[in-house]
Protein backbone atom coordinates (compact mmCIF):
# COMPACT_ATOMS: atom_id res chain seq x y z
CA UNK A 1 0.00 0.00 0.00
CA UNK A 2 1.14 3.75 -0.12
CA UNK A 3 1.70 5.94 2.04
CA UNK A 4 -2.04 7.72 2.25
CA UNK A 5 -2.69 10.82 4.26
CA UNK A 6 -5.34 10.43 5.85
CA UNK A 7 -4.49 6.94 7.41
CA UNK A 8 -2.33 8.86 9.27
CA UNK A 9 -4.85 10.88 11.10
CA UNK A 10 -6.07 9.47 14.32
CA UNK A 11 -8.08 6.10 13.87
CA UNK A 12 -10.45 7.44 15.63
CA UNK A 13 -11.13 10.34 12.71
CA UNK A 14 -10.63 7.74 10.52
CA UNK A 15 -13.64 5.20 11.94
CA UNK A 16 -15.90 8.28 12.40
CA UNK A 17 -15.26 8.96 8.65
CA UNK A 18 -16.24 5.39 7.52
CA UNK A 19 -19.33 5.36 10.10
CA UNK A 20 -20.47 8.60 8.39
CA UNK A 21 -19.79 7.55 4.29
CA UNK A 22 -21.32 3.99 5.03
CA UNK A 23 -23.95 5.05 6.97
CA UNK A 24 -25.05 7.96 4.49
CA UNK A 25 -24.10 5.49 1.54
CA UNK A 26 -26.89 2.07 2.56
CA UNK A 27 -29.75 4.17 3.74
CA UNK A 28 -29.54 7.58 1.24
CA UNK A 29 -31.20 5.97 -1.46
CA UNK A 30 -31.13 9.32 -4.32
CA UNK A 31 -29.57 8.49 -7.37
CA UNK A 32 -27.24 11.40 -7.28
CA UNK A 33 -25.89 10.92 -3.59
CA UNK A 34 -25.12 6.97 -4.90
CA UNK A 35 -23.62 8.40 -8.11
CA UNK A 36 -21.15 10.43 -5.40
CA UNK A 37 -20.61 7.94 -3.67
CA UNK A 38 -19.42 5.49 -6.09
CA UNK A 39 -17.83 7.98 -7.83
CA UNK A 40 -15.60 8.97 -4.33
CA UNK A 41 -15.02 5.59 -3.19
CA UNK A 42 -13.83 3.91 -6.08
CA UNK A 43 -11.34 7.50 -6.50
CA UNK A 44 -10.05 7.21 -2.70
CA UNK A 45 -9.93 3.00 -3.44
CA UNK A 46 -7.67 3.33 -6.40
CA UNK A 47 -5.68 6.00 -4.99
CA UNK A 48 -4.93 3.42 -1.76
CA UNK A 49 -4.64 0.25 -3.98
CA UNK A 50 -3.14 1.40 -7.23
CA UNK A 51 -3.51 -1.02 -10.11
CA UNK A 52 -4.71 -3.47 -7.41
CA UNK A 53 -7.94 -1.86 -7.12
CA UNK A 54 -9.65 -2.45 -10.32
CA UNK A 55 -10.26 -5.81 -9.72
CA UNK A 56 -12.45 -5.39 -6.84
CA UNK A 57 -14.30 -2.21 -9.07
CA UNK A 58 -14.32 -4.38 -12.20
CA UNK A 59 -15.57 -7.40 -10.19
CA UNK A 60 -18.66 -5.21 -9.07
CA UNK A 61 -19.99 -4.36 -12.53
CA UNK A 62 -21.58 -7.94 -13.43
CA UNK A 63 -22.85 -7.65 -10.17
CA UNK A 64 -24.34 -3.89 -10.21
CA UNK A 65 -25.83 -5.61 -13.54
CA UNK A 66 -27.38 -8.44 -12.26
CA UNK A 67 -28.69 -6.91 -9.24
CA UNK A 68 -30.66 -4.29 -11.26
CA UNK A 69 -32.05 -6.75 -13.61
CA UNK A 70 -33.05 -9.25 -11.05
CA UNK A 71 -35.07 -6.32 -8.97
CA UNK A 72 -38.13 -6.03 -11.06
CA UNK A 73 -38.65 -9.62 -10.84
CA UNK A 74 -39.46 -8.98 -7.27
CA UNK A 75 -40.49 -5.53 -7.25
CA UNK A 76 -43.28 -5.18 -9.88
CA UNK A 77 -45.16 -1.57 -9.03
CA UNK A 78 -44.88 1.22 -11.20
CA UNK A 79 -46.54 2.60 -14.03
CA UNK A 80 -44.51 2.01 -17.30
CA UNK A 81 -44.39 -1.82 -18.23
CA UNK A 82 -41.62 -2.55 -20.54
CA UNK A 83 -42.71 -6.23 -20.81
CA UNK A 84 -44.05 -8.97 -18.89
CA UNK A 85 -42.34 -12.13 -16.86
CA UNK A 86 -44.65 -14.56 -16.43
CA UNK A 87 -47.22 -12.53 -16.71
CA UNK A 88 -45.79 -10.30 -13.83
CA UNK A 89 -44.89 -7.12 -14.75
CA UNK A 90 -41.39 -5.67 -15.49
CA UNK A 91 -41.98 -1.91 -14.78
CA UNK A 92 -39.23 1.08 -15.45
CA UNK A 93 -39.43 2.26 -12.47
CA UNK A 94 -38.36 -0.96 -10.66
CA UNK A 95 -35.50 -1.20 -13.20
CA UNK A 96 -34.37 2.57 -11.75
CA UNK A 97 -34.82 1.34 -8.47
CA UNK A 98 -32.71 -1.74 -9.58
CA UNK A 99 -29.79 1.01 -10.53
CA UNK A 100 -29.76 2.89 -7.41
CA UNK A 101 -29.71 0.11 -5.10
CA UNK A 102 -27.11 -2.03 -7.42
CA UNK A 103 -24.74 1.59 -6.90
CA UNK A 104 -25.76 1.56 -3.13
CA UNK A 105 -24.33 -1.72 -2.48
CA UNK A 106 -21.15 -0.87 -4.87
CA UNK A 107 -20.87 2.64 -2.83
CA UNK A 108 -20.80 -0.11 0.36
CA UNK A 109 -18.35 -2.49 -1.20
CA UNK A 110 -15.95 0.14 -1.84
CA UNK A 111 -16.01 2.01 0.97
CA UNK A 112 -15.48 -1.27 3.04
CA UNK A 113 -12.23 -1.87 0.26
CA UNK A 114 -10.72 1.32 1.50
CA UNK A 115 -11.63 0.65 5.18
CA UNK A 116 -9.85 -2.52 4.99
CA UNK A 117 -6.70 -0.42 4.03
CA UNK A 118 -6.85 2.03 6.65
CA UNK A 119 -8.21 1.08 10.01
CA UNK A 120 -6.16 -2.04 9.99
CA UNK A 121 -6.59 -4.58 13.10
CA UNK A 122 -3.79 -2.72 15.21
CA UNK A 123 -5.93 0.68 15.31
CA UNK A 124 -8.60 -1.76 15.74
CA UNK A 125 -7.46 -2.34 18.79
CA UNK A 126 -5.91 0.26 19.31
CA UNK A 127 -9.46 2.09 18.90
CA UNK A 128 -11.50 0.22 21.37
CA UNK A 129 -8.83 -1.19 23.94
CA UNK A 130 -9.87 0.65 26.46
CA UNK A 131 -13.74 0.46 26.02
CA UNK A 132 -13.39 -3.66 25.52
CA UNK A 133 -10.31 -4.53 27.00
CA UNK A 134 -10.83 -8.20 27.47
CA UNK A 135 -12.09 -8.75 23.50
CA UNK A 136 -9.83 -6.42 22.21
CA UNK A 137 -6.80 -8.87 23.68
CA UNK A 138 -8.25 -11.74 22.79
CA UNK A 139 -8.85 -10.31 19.47
CA UNK A 140 -4.96 -9.15 19.15
CA UNK A 141 -3.95 -12.79 20.43
CA UNK A 142 -6.16 -14.66 17.50
CA UNK A 143 -4.60 -12.29 14.70
CA UNK A 144 -1.16 -13.26 16.02
CA UNK A 145 -2.37 -17.05 16.17
CA UNK A 146 -3.72 -17.09 12.63
CA UNK A 147 -0.38 -16.68 10.34
CA UNK A 148 1.72 -19.03 13.47
CA UNK A 149 -1.27 -21.56 12.88
CA UNK A 150 -0.59 -21.49 9.24
CA UNK A 151 2.79 -21.94 10.21
CA UNK A 152 2.24 -24.92 12.16
CA UNK A 153 0.01 -26.53 9.58
CA UNK A 154 2.45 -26.46 7.12
CA UNK A 155 4.84 -28.17 9.20
CA UNK A 156 2.47 -30.59 9.95
CA UNK A 157 1.32 -31.40 6.65
CA UNK A 158 5.18 -31.16 5.73
CA UNK A 159 6.13 -33.95 8.49
CA UNK A 160 2.87 -36.20 7.21
CA UNK A 161 4.12 -35.69 3.61
CA UNK A 162 7.96 -37.25 4.33
CA UNK A 163 6.44 -40.45 6.12
CA UNK A 164 4.22 -40.85 2.79
CA UNK A 165 0.89 -39.70 4.76
CA UNK A 166 1.07 -36.45 2.37
CA UNK A 167 -2.67 -35.50 1.09
CA UNK A 168 -2.00 -35.24 -2.65
CA UNK A 169 -3.41 -34.26 -5.19
CA UNK A 170 -4.33 -37.45 -6.36
CA UNK A 171 -6.09 -38.94 -3.06
CA UNK A 172 -9.86 -39.82 -3.10
CA UNK A 173 -12.45 -37.44 -1.76
CA UNK A 174 -12.61 -39.37 1.66
CA UNK A 175 -8.85 -39.46 2.45
CA UNK A 176 -8.31 -35.58 1.32
CA UNK A 177 -11.07 -35.00 4.19
CA UNK A 178 -9.57 -37.69 6.59
CA UNK A 179 -6.38 -36.11 6.05
CA UNK A 180 -7.11 -32.70 6.88
CA UNK A 181 -9.24 -33.79 9.85
CA UNK A 182 -6.16 -35.60 11.13
CA UNK A 183 -3.81 -32.36 10.45
CA UNK A 184 -6.30 -30.59 12.12
CA UNK A 185 -6.61 -32.55 15.48
CA UNK A 186 -2.59 -32.68 15.22
CA UNK A 187 -2.54 -28.64 15.49
CA UNK A 188 -5.03 -28.63 18.00
CA UNK A 189 -3.28 -30.37 20.61
CA UNK A 190 0.30 -28.84 19.28
CA UNK A 191 -1.73 -24.97 20.05
CA UNK A 192 -3.37 -26.06 23.26
CA UNK A 193 -0.20 -27.89 24.84
CA UNK A 194 1.24 -24.06 23.85
CA UNK A 195 -1.23 -22.00 25.38
CA UNK A 196 -0.86 -23.40 28.64
CA UNK A 197 2.33 -21.94 28.17
CA UNK A 198 1.19 -18.40 27.05
CA UNK A 199 -1.29 -18.32 30.27
CA UNK A 200 0.60 -19.18 32.57
CA UNK A 201 3.52 -15.98 31.44
CA UNK A 202 0.76 -13.35 31.13
CA UNK A 203 0.16 -14.62 34.61
CA UNK A 204 3.82 -14.08 35.66
CA UNK A 205 4.40 -10.80 34.07
CA UNK A 206 1.01 -9.40 35.84
CA UNK A 207 -1.80 -9.79 33.26
CA UNK A 208 -4.96 -8.52 34.92
CA UNK A 209 -3.11 -6.21 37.87
CA UNK A 210 -3.66 -3.09 36.07
CA UNK A 211 -4.90 -1.38 32.81
CA UNK A 212 -3.36 -2.89 29.52
CA UNK A 213 -1.42 -0.04 27.44
CA UNK A 214 -1.45 -0.73 24.04
CA UNK A 215 1.74 -0.94 21.68
CA UNK A 216 0.58 2.04 19.06
CA UNK A 217 0.03 5.08 20.78
CA UNK A 218 -2.62 7.27 19.03
CA UNK A 219 -3.16 10.98 20.36
CA UNK A 220 -5.53 13.45 18.98
CA UNK A 221 -3.64 16.62 18.11
CA UNK A 222 -5.55 19.84 16.63
CA UNK A 223 -5.39 18.64 13.37
CA UNK A 224 -7.42 15.72 14.09
CA UNK A 225 -9.98 17.62 16.00
CA UNK A 226 -9.98 20.21 13.41
CA UNK A 227 -10.35 17.53 11.03
CA UNK A 228 -13.09 15.61 12.96
CA UNK A 229 -14.99 18.71 13.56
CA UNK A 230 -15.00 19.62 10.04
CA UNK A 231 -16.71 16.01 9.05
CA UNK A 232 -19.55 16.67 12.06
CA UNK A 233 -19.91 19.85 10.41
CA UNK A 234 -20.36 18.64 6.57
CA UNK A 235 -22.38 15.31 7.91
CA UNK A 236 -24.65 17.58 10.32
CA UNK A 237 -25.29 20.03 6.85
CA UNK A 238 -26.31 16.29 4.86
CA UNK A 239 -28.91 15.90 7.59
CA UNK A 240 -29.98 19.16 8.14
CA UNK A 241 -30.55 20.48 4.63
CA UNK A 242 -32.77 17.25 3.56
CA UNK A 243 -33.15 16.77 0.00
CA UNK A 244 -32.74 13.30 0.34
CA UNK A 245 -36.04 11.74 -0.47
CA UNK A 246 -35.97 9.61 -3.79
CA UNK A 247 -39.14 7.11 -4.02
CA UNK A 248 -39.13 5.02 -7.33
CA UNK A 249 -42.23 2.43 -7.17
CA UNK A 250 -44.93 3.13 -7.95
CA UNK A 251 -43.91 6.48 -8.89
CA UNK A 252 -41.09 8.23 -9.63
CA UNK A 253 -40.22 10.93 -7.56
CA UNK A 254 -36.99 12.62 -6.82
CA UNK A 255 -36.00 15.42 -4.46
CA UNK A 256 -34.43 17.97 -6.32
CA UNK A 257 -30.51 18.51 -5.38
CA UNK A 258 -30.01 21.22 -1.80
CA UNK A 259 -26.93 22.34 -0.76
CA UNK A 260 -26.68 19.09 1.66
CA UNK A 261 -25.55 17.64 -1.60
CA UNK A 262 -22.61 19.77 -1.91
CA UNK A 263 -21.84 19.25 2.00
CA UNK A 264 -21.68 15.56 1.05
CA UNK A 265 -19.91 15.67 -1.92
CA UNK A 266 -17.44 17.52 0.19
CA UNK A 267 -17.59 15.19 3.12
CA UNK A 268 -16.92 12.25 0.99
CA UNK A 269 -13.59 14.02 -0.95
CA UNK A 270 -11.89 14.78 2.45
CA UNK A 271 -9.57 11.65 2.21
CA UNK A 272 -9.10 11.79 -1.25
CA UNK A 273 -7.98 15.46 -0.90
CA UNK A 274 -6.09 14.81 1.74
CA UNK A 275 -4.17 11.72 -0.36
CA UNK A 276 -3.67 14.58 -3.38
CA UNK A 277 -2.60 17.35 -1.44
CA UNK A 278 0.68 15.21 0.18
CA UNK A 279 1.03 14.04 -3.09
CA UNK A 280 1.72 17.14 -4.94
CA UNK A 281 3.43 18.69 -1.76
CA UNK A 282 5.71 15.84 -1.88
CA UNK A 283 6.22 15.95 -5.55
CA UNK A 284 6.96 19.89 -4.98
CA UNK A 285 9.55 19.25 -2.10
CA UNK A 286 11.48 17.12 -4.53
CA UNK A 287 11.19 19.16 -7.32
CA UNK A 288 13.11 22.19 -4.72
CA UNK A 289 15.84 19.91 -4.36
CA UNK B 1 -28.16 -13.18 37.58
CA UNK B 2 -25.90 -10.16 38.55
CA UNK B 3 -27.88 -6.64 38.55
CA UNK B 4 -25.66 -5.40 36.03
CA UNK B 5 -26.33 -8.44 33.57
CA UNK B 6 -30.18 -7.90 33.80
CA UNK B 7 -29.57 -4.24 33.59
CA UNK B 8 -27.44 -4.70 30.07
CA UNK B 9 -30.37 -6.89 28.49
CA UNK B 10 -32.96 -4.33 29.71
CA UNK B 11 -31.09 -1.72 27.50
CA UNK B 12 -30.80 -3.99 24.64
CA UNK B 13 -34.69 -4.99 24.84
CA UNK B 14 -35.26 -1.50 25.06
CA UNK B 15 -32.61 -0.43 22.48
CA UNK B 16 -33.65 -2.93 19.57
CA UNK B 17 -37.36 -1.45 19.43
CA UNK B 18 -35.92 1.70 19.41
CA UNK B 19 -33.98 0.97 16.60
CA UNK B 20 -36.90 -0.46 14.70
CA UNK B 21 -39.01 2.36 15.61
CA UNK B 22 -36.22 4.86 13.85
CA UNK B 23 -35.69 2.91 11.29
CA UNK B 24 -39.96 2.67 9.87
CA UNK B 25 -40.10 6.27 10.41
CA UNK B 26 -36.87 7.96 8.66
CA UNK B 27 -36.80 8.57 5.47
CA UNK B 28 -34.34 6.78 3.18
CA UNK B 29 -33.27 2.68 3.11
CA UNK B 30 -33.36 1.90 6.49
CA UNK B 31 -33.21 -1.96 5.67
CA UNK B 32 -30.15 -2.86 5.98
CA UNK B 33 -28.56 -0.45 8.51
CA UNK B 34 -31.53 -1.21 11.07
CA UNK B 35 -31.11 -4.74 10.77
CA UNK B 36 -27.47 -4.67 11.23
CA UNK B 37 -27.81 -2.33 14.00
CA UNK B 38 -30.36 -4.88 15.61
CA UNK B 39 -27.83 -7.98 14.98
CA UNK B 40 -25.28 -5.95 16.91
CA UNK B 41 -27.35 -4.69 19.96
CA UNK B 42 -27.98 -8.50 20.39
CA UNK B 43 -24.34 -9.41 20.65
CA UNK B 44 -23.17 -6.99 23.22
CA UNK B 45 -24.41 -8.24 26.15
CA UNK B 46 -22.63 -11.22 25.99
CA UNK B 47 -19.23 -9.35 25.17
CA UNK B 48 -20.23 -7.23 28.17
CA UNK B 49 -20.63 -10.07 30.21
CA UNK B 50 -17.62 -11.14 29.21
CA UNK B 51 -15.63 -8.62 29.93
CA UNK B 52 -17.30 -7.91 33.67
CA UNK B 53 -16.21 -11.43 34.60
CA UNK B 54 -12.73 -10.14 34.07
CA UNK B 55 -11.55 -13.58 32.22
CA UNK B 56 -8.81 -15.68 34.02
CA UNK B 57 -5.90 -15.38 31.59
CA UNK B 58 -6.03 -19.49 30.90
CA UNK B 59 -9.60 -18.93 29.76
CA UNK B 60 -8.72 -16.35 27.49
CA UNK B 61 -5.93 -18.08 25.72
CA UNK B 62 -7.68 -21.10 24.69
CA UNK B 63 -11.01 -19.44 23.67
CA UNK B 64 -7.86 -17.29 21.33
CA UNK B 65 -6.73 -20.97 20.07
CA UNK B 66 -10.01 -22.29 19.71
CA UNK B 67 -10.77 -19.15 17.84
CA UNK B 68 -7.77 -19.10 15.82
CA UNK B 69 -8.23 -22.83 14.97
CA UNK B 70 -11.48 -21.93 13.17
CA UNK B 71 -10.01 -19.88 11.69
CA UNK B 72 -7.57 -21.21 9.60
CA UNK B 73 -9.31 -24.51 9.75
CA UNK B 74 -10.28 -23.81 5.94
CA UNK B 75 -6.68 -24.47 4.82
CA UNK B 76 -6.28 -27.94 5.77
CA UNK B 77 -8.78 -29.07 3.35
CA UNK B 78 -7.55 -26.45 0.53
CA UNK B 79 -7.71 -29.57 -1.84
CA UNK B 80 -11.32 -30.00 -1.57
CA UNK B 81 -13.33 -27.03 -2.56
CA UNK B 82 -15.94 -25.38 -0.47
CA UNK B 83 -15.17 -27.22 2.45
CA UNK B 84 -15.96 -25.58 5.17
CA UNK B 85 -14.82 -27.14 9.11
CA UNK B 86 -15.13 -23.57 10.72
CA UNK B 87 -18.47 -23.70 12.29
CA UNK B 88 -17.71 -27.74 13.08
CA UNK B 89 -14.73 -26.04 15.26
CA UNK B 90 -17.01 -23.45 17.02
CA UNK B 91 -19.48 -25.82 17.49
CA UNK B 92 -17.14 -28.48 19.23
CA UNK B 93 -15.55 -25.70 21.34
CA UNK B 94 -19.10 -24.38 22.02
CA UNK B 95 -19.98 -28.10 23.43
CA UNK B 96 -16.68 -28.54 25.20
CA UNK B 97 -16.62 -24.90 27.43
CA UNK B 98 -20.05 -24.29 27.58
CA UNK B 99 -22.52 -21.81 25.63
CA UNK B 100 -20.98 -18.16 26.29
CA UNK B 101 -17.64 -19.27 25.39
CA UNK B 102 -18.90 -20.97 22.15
CA UNK B 103 -20.71 -17.77 21.42
CA UNK B 104 -17.03 -15.79 21.96
CA UNK B 105 -14.87 -18.49 20.01
CA UNK B 106 -17.17 -17.67 17.07
CA UNK B 107 -18.10 -13.92 16.89
CA UNK B 108 -14.48 -14.17 17.08
CA UNK B 109 -13.06 -16.51 14.60
CA UNK B 110 -15.65 -14.44 12.10
CA UNK B 111 -14.10 -11.21 12.69
CA UNK B 112 -10.27 -12.06 12.68
CA UNK B 113 -10.47 -13.84 9.53
CA UNK B 114 -12.40 -10.84 8.07
CA UNK B 115 -8.98 -8.80 8.52
CA UNK B 116 -7.14 -11.35 6.78
CA UNK B 117 -9.98 -12.00 3.76
CA UNK B 118 -11.40 -8.16 4.49
CA UNK B 119 -14.47 -6.79 6.27
CA UNK B 120 -17.57 -5.98 4.58
CA UNK B 121 -21.20 -5.46 4.97
CA UNK B 122 -21.68 -9.03 5.98
CA UNK B 123 -19.20 -9.06 9.17
CA UNK B 124 -21.68 -8.69 11.59
CA UNK B 125 -23.89 -10.72 10.35
CA UNK B 126 -21.29 -13.61 10.20
CA UNK B 127 -19.82 -12.74 14.32
CA UNK B 128 -23.57 -13.30 14.60
CA UNK B 129 -24.19 -16.41 12.70
CA UNK B 130 -21.06 -18.25 13.59
CA UNK B 131 -21.40 -17.27 17.51
CA UNK B 132 -25.04 -18.42 17.44
CA UNK B 133 -23.87 -21.76 15.86
CA UNK B 134 -21.43 -22.61 19.02
CA UNK B 135 -23.90 -20.55 21.64
CA UNK B 136 -26.80 -23.64 20.58
CA UNK B 137 -24.49 -26.71 20.67
CA UNK B 138 -23.03 -25.40 23.96
CA UNK B 139 -26.93 -25.03 24.96
CA UNK B 140 -27.86 -28.75 23.66
CA UNK B 141 -24.83 -30.13 24.53
CA UNK B 142 -22.54 -29.20 26.97
CA UNK B 143 -24.34 -30.64 30.19
CA UNK B 144 -25.50 -33.60 28.45
CA UNK B 145 -23.68 -36.56 30.10
CA UNK B 146 -25.86 -38.97 30.15
CA UNK B 147 -25.54 -39.12 25.93
CA UNK B 148 -21.42 -40.32 25.95
CA UNK B 149 -22.46 -43.34 27.62
CA UNK B 150 -24.21 -44.23 23.64
CA UNK B 151 -21.09 -43.07 22.38
CA UNK B 152 -22.77 -43.76 18.22
CA UNK B 153 -25.90 -42.34 19.30
CA UNK B 154 -23.85 -39.32 20.70
CA UNK B 155 -21.70 -39.31 17.73
CA UNK B 156 -25.12 -39.49 14.83
CA UNK B 157 -27.03 -36.94 17.02
CA UNK B 158 -23.84 -34.28 16.78
CA UNK B 159 -23.12 -35.08 13.11
CA UNK B 160 -27.05 -34.23 12.35
CA UNK B 161 -26.94 -31.10 14.49
CA UNK B 162 -23.75 -29.83 12.81
CA UNK B 163 -26.18 -30.18 9.45
CA UNK B 164 -29.23 -29.08 10.49
CA UNK B 165 -27.41 -26.47 12.53
CA UNK B 166 -25.64 -25.06 9.39
CA UNK B 167 -28.94 -25.43 7.01
CA UNK B 168 -31.24 -23.91 9.77
CA UNK B 169 -30.03 -21.52 11.30
CA UNK B 170 -26.51 -20.34 10.52
CA UNK B 171 -26.84 -20.15 6.90
CA UNK B 172 -30.62 -18.60 6.82
CA UNK B 173 -29.07 -15.74 9.07
CA UNK B 174 -26.29 -14.75 6.83
CA UNK B 175 -28.60 -15.45 3.93
CA UNK B 176 -30.58 -12.49 5.94
CA UNK B 177 -28.03 -10.37 5.29
CA UNK B 178 -28.18 -10.29 0.97
CA UNK B 179 -31.98 -9.60 1.54
CA UNK B 180 -31.24 -6.41 3.25
CA UNK B 181 -28.21 -5.41 1.16
CA UNK B 182 -30.21 -6.14 -1.85
CA UNK B 183 -33.69 -6.00 -1.65
CA UNK B 184 -35.45 -3.03 -2.35
CA UNK B 185 -39.11 -4.09 -0.92
CA UNK B 186 -39.08 -6.32 2.05
CA UNK B 187 -41.35 -9.09 0.48
CA UNK B 188 -42.02 -12.43 1.98
CA UNK B 189 -41.17 -13.29 -2.24
CA UNK B 190 -37.57 -11.91 -2.83
CA UNK B 191 -37.14 -13.26 1.04
CA UNK B 192 -38.15 -16.91 -0.33
CA UNK B 193 -35.82 -16.50 -3.11
CA UNK B 194 -32.93 -15.46 -1.50
CA UNK B 195 -33.53 -18.57 0.80
CA UNK B 196 -33.49 -20.42 -2.01
CA UNK B 197 -30.80 -19.27 -4.13
CA UNK B 198 -28.91 -19.78 -0.66
CA UNK B 199 -29.69 -23.86 -0.02
CA UNK B 200 -27.24 -25.43 -2.36
CA UNK B 201 -24.37 -23.59 -0.61
CA UNK B 202 -25.88 -23.86 3.06
CA UNK B 203 -26.35 -27.50 2.06
CA UNK B 204 -22.84 -27.79 1.14
CA UNK B 205 -21.30 -25.78 4.05
CA UNK B 206 -23.66 -28.30 6.21
CA UNK B 207 -21.85 -31.18 4.97
CA UNK B 208 -18.47 -29.96 5.64
CA UNK B 209 -19.93 -28.85 9.13
CA UNK B 210 -21.64 -32.71 9.70
CA UNK B 211 -18.57 -34.18 8.63
CA UNK B 212 -16.17 -32.19 10.86
CA UNK B 213 -19.03 -33.47 14.02
CA UNK B 214 -18.72 -36.51 12.46
CA UNK B 215 -15.00 -37.39 12.32
CA UNK B 216 -13.68 -34.42 14.79
CA UNK B 217 -15.60 -34.19 17.00
CA UNK B 218 -14.35 -37.24 19.50
CA UNK B 219 -10.74 -36.63 19.22
CA UNK B 220 -11.21 -32.86 19.86
CA UNK B 221 -13.95 -33.09 22.51
CA UNK B 222 -11.18 -35.96 24.15
CA UNK B 223 -8.42 -34.03 23.67
CA UNK B 224 -10.39 -30.50 25.56
CA UNK B 225 -11.81 -32.57 28.59
CA UNK B 226 -8.05 -33.77 29.28
CA UNK B 227 -6.81 -30.47 28.94
CA UNK B 228 -9.47 -29.63 31.78
CA UNK B 229 -8.17 -32.22 33.95
CA UNK B 230 -4.69 -31.94 33.38
CA UNK B 231 -4.42 -28.04 34.06
CA UNK B 232 -7.58 -26.99 35.17
CA UNK B 233 -8.95 -25.22 32.78
CA UNK B 234 -11.85 -22.91 31.63
CA UNK B 235 -13.01 -24.19 35.38
CA UNK B 236 -15.13 -20.86 36.86
CA UNK B 237 -12.55 -18.60 38.36
CA UNK B 238 -9.96 -20.78 39.45
CA UNK B 239 -7.74 -20.48 36.43
CA UNK B 240 -6.29 -23.96 37.27
CA UNK B 241 -3.89 -22.24 40.18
Amino acid sequence: MKRDAFSQYHPAVNFVFFVGAIGFGVVIQHPAYAAAGCVSAALYYLLLRGRSAWKLILSMLPLAALLTLINPLFNTSGEHILFRVFGRPYTLEALYYGMAIAAIFVVMMLWFGCYNAVLTSDKFTGLFGNLIPALSLLLVMVLRMIPNFFRKMKQIIGARRSIGKGAEKSGSTKEKIGQGMTVLSALTDWALEGSVVTADSMRARGYGTARRTSFQIYRMTLRDWVLLALMVFLAAGVIVAGGVRAEFTPILSIAPLTWGFAAYCVFLSIPTALHIKEALQWRISISKI
Amino acid sequence: MKRSTVSSILTVLLLIPATLYLGTKLPGRWYYLTSTLIIIETMIPFFLAFEKRRPQARELVTIAVMAAIAAVSRAAFAFIPNFKPIVGIIMITGIAFGAEAGFLTGTVAAFASNFFFGQGPYTPWQMMAYGFGGFLAGLLFHKKRKLHQKPVLYLAVLTAFGFVGIVAVVGPLLDCCTIFTTGTQLTWAYALACFASGFPINVTHGIACGLTMLLLSKPLLDKLDRLKTKYGMMEAGTDGL
